[in-house]
């Protein structure tokens, strides 16, 4: 009798570590990265220059994807209450610019037996790269600018490093929610109309009057050709241009249309 | 059912509670009554006339509850399904700049899967820790008989 009420307890025990070993219903989570059509199409500064990208390598760290309750809110900037998350390991150099100018959003990476759910939050850090083309550069975008006759050819490197948290997704469709069995995804956007404004938008709006424009840059070639990173713009370009250039670039991760906080480091 | 109580504390959130969220040149307020209105604008005040309206349900997060259009004002009104309490979420969207605010309806309670175990699993559990208890008890008694 005594055996038999061990050996009931035993079964208990392991049925029960067995639920909780199983406990939660698992699924994948891809991380993407899109440098939207701007990048792989190009596009007409708000000054007129019509751009094309070569390259647009932005090297990703620390790239998480949260459950956050209550919803994160990137405006006040407070840390994410993350009730689950899914982390992707490593450091990753993608180059935006990859494939045709129809080219889908570029695969970072994935988590396989992540916990189902709503992911409706999303972080990552842009650092230097260690090595590879945009070596030592969290961001180096390759390109050609044309107006009027001129051409430039352009290397823009950015060595400064940026953390970016954002709230949920802002597009066609709702990302993040995963599903048993299921495959669900996140897209860090970087817009770089942010940078170099955009001609089909208003000029008076806000996007535009932030951007730096590419005039600045193209008054700073020698021989239809400017490469330069942070330090060297900041030599050639105007203390005002360097300034716009210096605050909007925390601005270029976004999360498809939704905002991000982000942190200059 | 619950929705009936929480009809009059909804109606005095109404005349207390207006979130703002603003991003990117948008801002999506709402004011929650018998309906939710949600009025959204650019950051310069001009309102989001036609802007695009998703709805998203508390129980059905990837399926849209219901699409619609911002009238003149930047305007949407919409009434929330009474057995679906949580956070509604509203995303608005016109030419590339967009927003999403996420609102309380109901009695949220926000049991869903906080702690990661369904509820037969925690039944189970409980059951499990109650017949470690029973368990116990009859192995000491049966020492002393």
């Amino acid at each position: 009798m005594r055996k038999s009420f061990a050996t009931l307890m035993i079964l208990t025990l392991l049925a029960s570590t067995v639920l909780v070993g199983c406990g939660g219903e698992k699924g994948t989570f891809q991380f993407y990265a899109n440098g939207e059509d701007f990048v792989r199409q190009g596009f007409v500064s708000k000054d007129g220059w019509a751009i094309t990208f070569d390259h647009v390598y932005v090297t990703l760290a620390e790239v998480t994807a949260y459950q956050s309750d209550p919803p994160y809110d990137p405006h006040e900037g407070a840390q994410v209450q993350s009730r689950s998350q899914a982390s992707l390991d490593g450091t990753h150099t993608m180059d935006l610019a990859e494939g045709g100018e129809n080219a889908p959003p570029i695969l970072v990476g994935e988590v396989r037996d992540t916990a189902t759910g709503h992911y409706n939050a999303l972080s990552w850090e842009m650092v230097p790269a260690s090595g590879g083309p945009a070596a030592g550069y969290s961001l180096v975008v390759v390109g050609t600018a044309e107006k009027g006759g001129q051409t430039v050819d352009f290397t823009i490197k950015i060595e400064t490093e940026y953390t970016y948290t954002c709230g949920e997704y802002v597009g066609d469709e709702r990302k993040g929610v995963l599903q048993a069995d299921g495959t669900a995804d996140a897209e860090m956007t970087f817009h770089f109309d942010h940078v170099f404004g955009d001609a089909e938008t208003p000029m008076d709006d806000e996007l535009n009057i932030g951007a730096v424009g590419f005039e600045p840059f193209a008054e700073a070639a020698e021989g239809g050709r400017l490469d330069a990173d942070m330090a060297g713009l900041q030599a050639v370009l105007s203390a005002g241009d360097y300034q716009m250039l210096v605050d909007i670039l925390p601005t270029l991760g976004h999360v498809g249309e939704g905002h991000c906080h982000s942190e200059t480091h | 059912m619950k929705w009936k109580p929480a009809l009059p504390l909804a109606l005095l959130l109404s005349l207390i509670l207006t979130a703002a969220v603003s991003a990117h040149g948008v801002k999506i307020e709402y004011t929650i009554g018998m309906s939710v209105e949600i009025v959204a604008a650019y950051d310069t005040g001009e309102p989001m006339a036609g802007g695009q309206v998703t709805v998203y349900a508390p129980d059905e997060p990837s399926t849209p509850w219901l699409t619609g259009i911002c009238d003149e004002g930047g305007r949407f009104v919409f009434t929330p399904d009474p057995a679906k309490p949580g956070t509604w979420d509203v995303q608005v969207r016109q030419a590339g700049h967009g927003d999403m605010v996420h609102i309380p309806i109901g009695d949220n309670v926000a049991v869903s899967g906080s702690t990661g175990y369904t509820p037969l699993q925690i039944v189970l559990m409980g059951a499990c820790v109650v017949w470690g208890f029973i368990g116990t008890a009859l192995f000491f008694s049966r020492r002393r008989a």
